[in-house]
């Protein structure tokens, strides 16, 4: 399988011909973003849903997100309850952003997971010999192989179900992406000049890595964490759609769009809500994340 | 390699293995509207999965196989026992004969007459450790099988055993014919019941067709459809388009939003029941205290509002209709929390307890919302349940293996109370050890019950052994859910059973 | 370069030899989650009454399910019987996964082909006209359209359609048995359109952003500036240069994601009561059916490293620059 099949899950081709200028600094990267318009539209609508997010976790909600108001079952959007309530007379609001957090928490820390795990293993498998290129390649061959949302089903039933579990499972199923991600640049940066000049002059091994070959990997990485967030998003609200994801009575997207359809046509609100939020948050990550790639990586940029 | 050829290759492909798509029938329309009954597509969620009766746990098997194989009593619709195989029965004085008179026109699916050799070889089967039956335990006291004459069969008990008429009722205790082995009624059913197994495309839909020779009187419907729908909103979905006719519905959310149109639903309570089961025999709770205080800690009104929405009743352990337990016999009918922390006050733990407790995902709708309400009930009276959520398999390994303190379980009901709970609640019960309590009161209790025949003389009996367990608070009896069983206008003359059974798909028709 | 040494090396054989080694682990791996999964075919079939069990009545039950064996024997023994072309049996209903597998493949791949082709037929006209005038309204429309079909869940999308459709129209033609294509072609494709049409805008998404891409990058070359400059009408060259040159990375792109809709799109053959193959390896989970999982899985991955094998070839066969890497 080549460099092309990491085009699956979200991940773009590895840049051909390796190096680059240094990377900016950092108020100079947001300022860049927030000028291009890809950029601004994503971290808009991505901050808006993880400001939300937050204000959950801090309990600034309109209501509890598991209370149950027994009187106002079902009740239509607009008045007390901003977007109505569901069949146990929960706030849909309220659990929409809760549910947002939730969905979040799971994809920030499968993605992280997998982030760290899978770029350490593709660029040790890019800098070092087939003796530690092989068996990870075969790792990578092996879990791309698996078709996904089965392979996390399977890794999730494993283990008592938790929200931590979950991300457990979808990490495991997102390495192989970072593992090829990172892998391409190294290959060519081992190759550059300087990279050449640090090993001659007798820098350690670890040294060059950190110094030398990460900063440059840090543009398309960072590109990367963005579209495997979006996807973990969809991961995630897919596994609670088959009643394999974080356990009731925390609020997860999917799980509210499964309890939605059955109501969808008497309460359309309850389906309504979680959708809008899925949508936010994915179009808003897909969109920083190409207006990262356009900012980080000017010469990737399509414009 | 190029694209067009890669193309062909695929298409090519595709032919080949569609060549061989269809089986046994099922192509083409599905609904074959002919002959005084017509067919009736019932919509399920999953197929059954097995065809063998004897190892039927499942809810779909088992409604499904008692359509086609007979028992030697039935269950009529207020659960009462009634002669079905068997014609009459009697026991002997001392009880300890039970003599069983069968039909003469029982006939199987293949032609063959049933004959007391049939009889005497399934109960012998049954009972032997080596075909795993399920309901092996059922026939424990009885120890010999004789087939006395073609149409006698007489068995010696051990000891006496009211309940065993009404556990021959059981699909899981169906009569086969001499010599079935599972392997052959897995692909080709031989039964005695009102239908006979047609087309089958496995996990996909199953047609049984009507068993003209049926002793009960052929079946006004010519076929049942069974389609599998593995969603149940998709099955509603079916029957809003009219391309279903009948299905049973267990989420009381999905049920509600079903009705309407030309749809109807009939309500009916069922014999399982929710229960917060309670392992006396490991500390905390061997403190009977600490029960009581668990009992007085919980709203039981409440648990059904906010998990179910409303849709169940309060109960009490004994479930069946004949013997049911008074949900108001027990120390804390409502809720006390302060006589609960009383209890816990007494007891050797008065600073309040931790509880391990498993709960099920998936299994069925309300599992996870009524911990949740459970453990926020009972935080107020100091007693913590830290909830275990998993999916059925590990559930169902810790269930087994009894490594739980509490356990969150919708556990099936029988219309006898003795087969009902004697495997939990007695010292020598095979379920004891799950059950976790067991006193010389109930064994004796139990033990009275199953020698004494006479119906009005056993209901005090059990309803001495329903306030013995309430008193010592042996596990938390929550509440009895509904079954939806939801039907378009022109199904007609079918009986929904408390059980879930499907039996009355013999008396019903179609227009 | 010695005969044998030029096929050792040959890029074919060794991604084959890859292939081979990575089925492998997936077998490997398949067979040992199973086995770390809690519960087992007892369980599974006697649920709770597992607990009533006598330890005769278990020895009895372990022997006939084969799981008495070590683990080891085990997998030998179904490699074995893969080798010889047993898939296995399913426990509950005595069929073989082979004819369970060869009757679920066709519905997922008519499924796949489907959508892919729909994917296609909305995904690149609309990466066509958003490139022809990047950074303009129709651009920002064409990838806000990309977008929208990217963010929006299959199995939202899927479950409002089913709902609303059958509940106002009375249409659902997936609540009938299923019918094979060339049993019933016209009910058939009524039970396809649904699931075709959500997961083909699914599918709209991924292809219409690499053919966008492709297609900008393309254009600022300089054969395509040449033949402008030689007075080529634009929209032949958008057609025969710039969309022939760009059909490498689509034609990636289509074949990876066709790739993972042969595992099945779960999600929407639960919706829809389509028998494909990822309900059938997502049932015999639930199921704890291990003759169906493992074999299952096996396919799928052959499947899905069957066509990453030709989308390479392929890759390799239309741009010679990349033979050399």
């Amino acid at each position: 399988m080549t460099e092309a099949s990491t085009t699956v899950l979200g991940a773009e081709p590895a840049p051909l011909g390796g190096g680059g200028p240094p990377p900016r600094r950092a108020r100079g990267i947001l300022r860049a973003l927030l000028a291009n318009r890809s950029g601004a539209v994503g971290a808009v609508l991505t901050g808006v849903v993880v400001l939300a997010a937050l204000a959950s976790y801090a309990g600034l909600t309109p209501f509890d997100p598991v209370a149950q108001h027994a009187a106002d079952r079902l009740q239509g959007p607009g008045g007390t309850y901003w977007l109505g309530t569901d069949q146990f007379g929960r706030d849909t609001f309220s659990r929409a952003v809760a549910g947002a957090a939730g969905s979040l928490q799971v994809a920030v820390v499968a993605v992280a997971i997998s982030a760290v795990v899978g770029s350490a293993a593709g660029v040790l498998a890019g800098w070092f010999g087939s003796a530690v290129r092989a068996p990870v390649l075969a790792v990578t061959n092996i879990l791309f192989a698996f078709p996904p949302l089965l392979l996390a089903l399977a890794l999730a039933s494993m283990f008592t179900r938790s929200w931590f579990t979950i991300a457990i499972a979808i990490a495991v199923v997102y390495v192989p992406i970072f593992v090829r991600v990172a892998r391409g640049p190294v290959l060519s940066l081992r190759e550059t000049e300087f990279v050449r000049a640090a090993v001659v002059v007798g820098m350690p091994t670890w040294r060059v890595l950190l110094r030398e070959v990460l900063p440059n990997l840090l543009p398309v990485l960072i590109v990367q964490v963005t579209l495997s967030l979006s996807w973990a998003v969809l991961t995630e609200a897919s596994l609670s759609f088959l009643g394999l994801g974080t356990p009731p009575p925390a609020a997860s997207l999917g799980s509210m769009v499964l309890d939605a359809r059955v109501l969808v046509t008497i309460a359309w609100w309850t389906m309504a809500a979680p959708g809008v939020v899925i949508v936010l948050l994915v179009v808003g990550l897909n969109l920083l994340g190409d207006g990262l790639r356009d900012v980080l990586d000017p010469r990737r940029a399509v414009r | 390699m190029t694209r067009l050829r890669m193309v062909s290759i695929v298409l090519a492909a595709t032919l080949a293995l569609a060549g061989c798509s269809s089986s046994g029938g099922d192509g083409g329309s599905s609904d074959a509207v002919g002959g005084s009954g017509g067919t009736l597509v019932v919509g399920v969620t999953s197929d059954p999965d097995t065809l063998f009766p004897w190892k039927a746990t499942q809810f779909q098997a088992v409604n499904v196989l008692g359509l086609l194989y007979g028992t030697l009593t039935e269950l009529d619709k207020d659960l009462a026992t009634k002669p079905s195989i068997a014609e009459k029965w009697e026991y002997s004085d001392d009880a300890k004969t039970l003599t069983l008179h069968l039909r003469k026109d029982v006939t199987f699916a293949d032609g063959s007459a049933l004959t007391s050799e049939d009889v005497k070889y399934s109960l012998e089967t049954i009972k032997d450790e080596k075909t795993a039956a399920v309901a092996a335990a059922s026939l424990a006291a009885v120890d010999t099988v004789e087939a006395s004459d073609p149409q006698t069969v007489v068995l010696h008990l051990g000891a006496p055993d009211a309940g065993l008429v009404a556990s021959l009722a059981s699909v899981n205790l169906a009569i086969l014919k001499k010599g079935s082995t599972e392997a052959e009624l897995t692909t080709k059913a031989n039964g005695t019941g009102p239908f006979t197994l047609g087309a089958r495309t496995p996990n996909q839909s199953m047609t049984l067709e009507a068993n003209e020779k049926y002793y009960g009187g052929a079946p006004k419907l010519d076929s049942v459809e069974f389609r599998v729908i593995p969603d149940e909103t998709s099955v509603v979905a079916a029957l809003q388009s009219g391309d279903v006719q009948m299905a049973t519905l267990d989420d009381p959310l999905v049920a509600k939003t079903a009705g309407g149109g030309n749809i109807t639903i009939a309500k009916t309570p069922q014999l399982s029941y929710h229960a917060l089961q309670l392992k006396a025999s490991t500390p905390p709770l061997d403190d009977v205290n600490v029960r009581l205080a668990i009992q007085c800690a919980i709203d039981r009104q409440q648990v059904i509002d906010t998990a179910a929405a409303g849709e169940g009743q309060v109960t009490g352990p004994i479930t069946s209709p004949l013997y049911k337990s008074d949900p108001q016999a027990r120390p804390c009918p409502t809720r006390d929390v302060a006589k609960a922390k009383d209890y816990l006050a007494k007891s050797k733990h008065p600073n309040g307890v931790h509880l391990k407790t498993i709960v099920s995902q998936g299994e069925y709708a309300t599992s996870v919302n009524e911990a949740q309400n459970l453990k926020s009930q009972l935080a107020e009276a100091g007693i913590t349940l830290d909830l275990e959520v998993m999916e059925i398999g590990s559930f169902v390994d810790k269930w087994v293996a009894a490594d739980f303190h509490a356990a969150v379980a919708l556990n099936g009901g029988r219309p006898d109370p003795d087969t009902m709970y004697g495997r939990y609640f007695t010292s020598k019960g095979n379920l004891n050890k799950v059950a976790g309590y067991h006193s010389a009161t109930l064994d004796q209790l139990f033990a009275k019950g199953k020698a004494t025949t006479d119906e009005a003389a056993r209901k005090p009996i059990y309803a001495d052994i329903s306030k013995e367990l309430e008193d010592q608070a042996v596990w938390i009896w929550l509440f009895t859910g509904n079954t939806y069983t939801a039907m378009t206008k022109g199904v007609s003359g079918f009986t929904p059973m408390p059980t879930g059974s499907l039996q009355y798909l013999r008396d019903a028709s179609v227009k | 370069m010695t005969a044998l040494r030029r096929v050792r090396t040959h890029p074919l054989v060794r991604r084959v030899a890859e292939a081979v080694a990575t089925l492998l682990g997936v077998a490997v791996c398949v067979f040992l989650m199973l086995r770390v999964i809690p519960g087992d075919q007892i369980t599974a079939t006697y649920g709770t009454e597992a607990a009533a069990l006598t330890p005769a009545q278990r020895e009895a039950l372990r022997s006939y399910y084969g799981i008495d064996r070590p683990l080891a024997v085990q997998f030998l023994g179904w490699l074995g019987e893969l080798g010889t072309g047993n898939l296995g049996f399913a426990r509950r209903t005595g069929q073989s996964v082979a004819s369970m597998t060869a009757h679920a493949l066709p519905v997922t791949l008519e499924l796949a082909v489907l959508s892919t082709l729909l994917g296609l037929a909305l995904g690149v006209p609309l990466a066509m006209w958003s490139a022809s005038r990047p950074g303009a309204l129709r651009d920002i429309v064409g990838q806000g359209i990309g977008l929208a079909a990217l963010a929006l869940p299959s199995f939202l999308l899927g479950s409002v359609l089913l709902a609303v459709v059958s509940r106002y129209a009375g249409y659902n033609p997936n609540a009938r048995r299923y019918a094979p294509l060339f049993d019933d072609p016209g009910l058939n494709l009524q039970q396809m359109l649904f699931p075709t049409l959500v997961l083909g805008f699914a599918l709209t998404a991924p292809i219409m952003r690499t053919a966008r891409s492709a297609l900008l990058e393309i254009e600022g070359q300089d054969f395509v500036r040449t033949a402008r400059g030689k007075g080529v009408s634009p929209g032949r060259i958008r057609v025969r240069h710039v969309l022939r040159a760009a059909l490498v990375p689509i034609v990636t792109m289509t074949g990876i994601q066709f790739g993972y809709l042969l595992g099945g799109a779960v999600v929407v053959e639960q919706i829809f009561s389509l028998p494909g193959l990822g309900r059938q390896v997502l049932t015999g989970l639930l199921q704890k059916e291990y003759a169906v999982v493992q074999s299952s899985v096996l396919v799928v991955a052959l499947g899905f490293v069957v066509v990453n094998l030709a989308t390479d070839l392929l890759y390799r066969a239309i741009d010679p620059r990349v033979r050399e890497s």
